[in-house]
């Protein structure tokens, strides 16, 4: 059995009122339309791999990230444009698990595996992300929008 | 560690409830796009279960119920775990006015509808959804953590995609037509498919996978993302391009899209396998389409019944599909490249070819 080694770990909860201006210094610039929940996820993420030492999400690193809500606010909206006329097309990218895996691909300059994948057990969600890890180790996220946003880079001993 | 191999599957779509039915009209006619209507005086074509009920939530009931239990897996013991792959999940009850307060309740409930007891996961990537939760369902078996587990791919009617998808100007006013001359976009379609995985040997073996997302374009395809997802794929299975019989690309109908597929395609197969598609069948089922037209491929693989492209093909991608399926295809490699940057593919081992 395969034992792991947390190399940075970070549960930000509650969230700072500032986390979003906090976030664009960090990046250099504001991420632009990926709506609340992607951009709490990115500046999670870019915490864990700063307190990782890690500049960059280096390739062959599994990224993983789970959620109970996920994007509440843009998944409300939709159902509510959706009712009078077509959704705004921004409205509708936020509404998407998978569009905050290409926010953080794009924002962290990372080709690879990344996927939403979650279960009522957190345990269960760490397992099966664990399994599924290759040399490079795994960076997994738990993001719920307006609450917390809680961070592990792992990797194998 | 384990094989895995995919001992059922089941689907419902524009073609039919069930495989058998599928199969049958793929031989004849086929399924039409029906025009659906949206709020504001918008219409795209959609192809459709021929199945109605004034309640969403019965409605997917029903149709879940059926489908899982072609698949096999209703015979088993239920205590694997289940995998619920979707880009939509529960939005068409929210828009009916019903309430999953959140992701795991819904794919919680959809486990209840079959009686199954053990642990569910939801997985949303888009349209590679249902690959995803293939292969994470088969690192489950693999490592022995189980040794059996479904696949739902769950895609039905709502208003938010079809609006969402047209909003963006993603999908054809017309029909589908991938790698066709002339093609416009996408056609979506409505799906339920279930994947039956175990542990016990069978005709189809699972061989190997990857994922790989690719942020620079969050609605299209990239192509060193094609590229290393076939090279991936084909180092897990352990196969050199020329292993491969048959690709089922991921072929939406997409004009750019399209084209940076087939040409990444040939940059890993020197020479291009035969090629299959079934958008043009049942259209493009989001995040049901890995486990859909993988059913559909299996079926028609072992029937020898195939889709037909009665479309002209765009010269200039100079990459036509098989008009029949090709003989002792032992390894056949399916992709979905999705919307959020998702490339994910699978290749099959057919044991009987």
């Amino acid at each position: 059995m395969n034992s792991w080694r947390t190399l940075a770990h970070v549960n930000v909860d509650p969230l700072p009122a500032d986390w979003r201006e906090q976030l664009t210094t960090r990046l250099g610039q504001r991420p632009r339309r990926i709506g609340q929940w992607a951009e709490l996820a990115l500046y999670g993420a870019r915490l864990c791999l700063d307190a990782a030492h890690e500049p960059v999400l280096p390739s062959g690193v599994q990224l993983r990230v789970a959620s109970l809500s996920g994007p509440l606010q843009a998944s409300h909206s939709i159902v509510a444009q959706a009712r009078t006329g077509l959704p705004r097309p921004f409205t509708f990218m936020q509404s998407q698990p998978s569009q905050m895996l290409a926010a953080l691909s794009q924002h962290l300059a990372w080709q690879g595996d990344a996927r939403f994948t979650v279960c009522r057990d957190p345990q269960a969600v760490m397992q099966l992300a664990q399994l599924e890890s290759g040399a490079g180790g795994l960076l997994i996220g738990w993001v719920e929008e307006n609450s917390r946003t809680a961070w592990w880079r792992m990797v194998r001993d | 560690m384990n094989e895995v191999f995919l001992a059922g599957r089941g689907l419902a779509s524009a073609l039919g409830p069930d495989l058998n039915s599928a199969l049958r009209s793929m031989g004849q006619a086929g399924a039409t796009p029906r025009r659906w209507d949206l709020p504001g005086g918008f219409a795209w074509p959609l192809y459709t279960i021929d199945e109605h009920d004034a309640d969403w939530t019965t409605l997917a009931q029903r149709i879940t119920q059926r489908v899982a239990a072609e698949s096999g897996a209703l015979a088993a013991a239920r205590s694997g775990p289940l995998f619920l792959a979707s880009s939509s999940l529960d939005i068409g009850a929210r828009e009916g006015g019903g309430d999953f307060p959140d992701y795991p309740l819904f794919a919680e409930t959809v486990a209840g509808w079959l009686d199954w007891r053990g642990p569910v996961f939801t997985v949303s990537t888009a349209c590679t959804s249902a690959l995803n939760a293939l292969l994470s369902a088969r690192t489950l078996i693999r490592h022995g953590h189980a040794d059996h587990a479904l696949v739902l791919g769950m895609e039905l009617r709502n208003r938010v995609t079809l609006g969402g998808f047209g909003g963006m100007q993603l999908l054809s006013a017309t029909r589908a037509r991938p790698f066709g001359k002339g093609r416009d976009g996408v056609v979506l379609g409505e799906a339920v498919a279930a994947l039956y995985l175990s542990a016990t040997p069978s005709r189809w073996r699972i061989a190997g996978g990857a994922n790989v997302v690719d942020g620079q374009d969050p609605a299209g395809a990239v192509h060193s993302a094609v590229v290393a997802m076939c090279q991936q794929t084909l180092a897990d299975s352990g196969l050199s391009p020329a292993d491969i019989a048959l690709v089922k690309p991921q072929a939406a109908g997409s004009p750019s899209n399209d084209a940076i597929e087939v040409r990444a395609l040939r940059a890993v197969f020197p020479t291009l396998p035969a090629l299959v598609s079934f958008k043009g069948a049942i259209g493009h089922t989001l995040g049901a389409s890995g486990a859909a037209e993988l059913g559909l491929l299996m079926a028609c693989l072992e029937t020898g019944t195939w889709p037909r492209t009665d479309y002209p093909h765009d010269e200039r991608l100079n990459a036509r599909f098989a008009t029949s399926a090709p003989a002792h295809a032992r390894h056949v490699l399916a992709s979905i490249i999705g919307f959020g940057g998702g490339h994910t593919a699978v290749v099959l081992e057919d044991r009987a070819a």
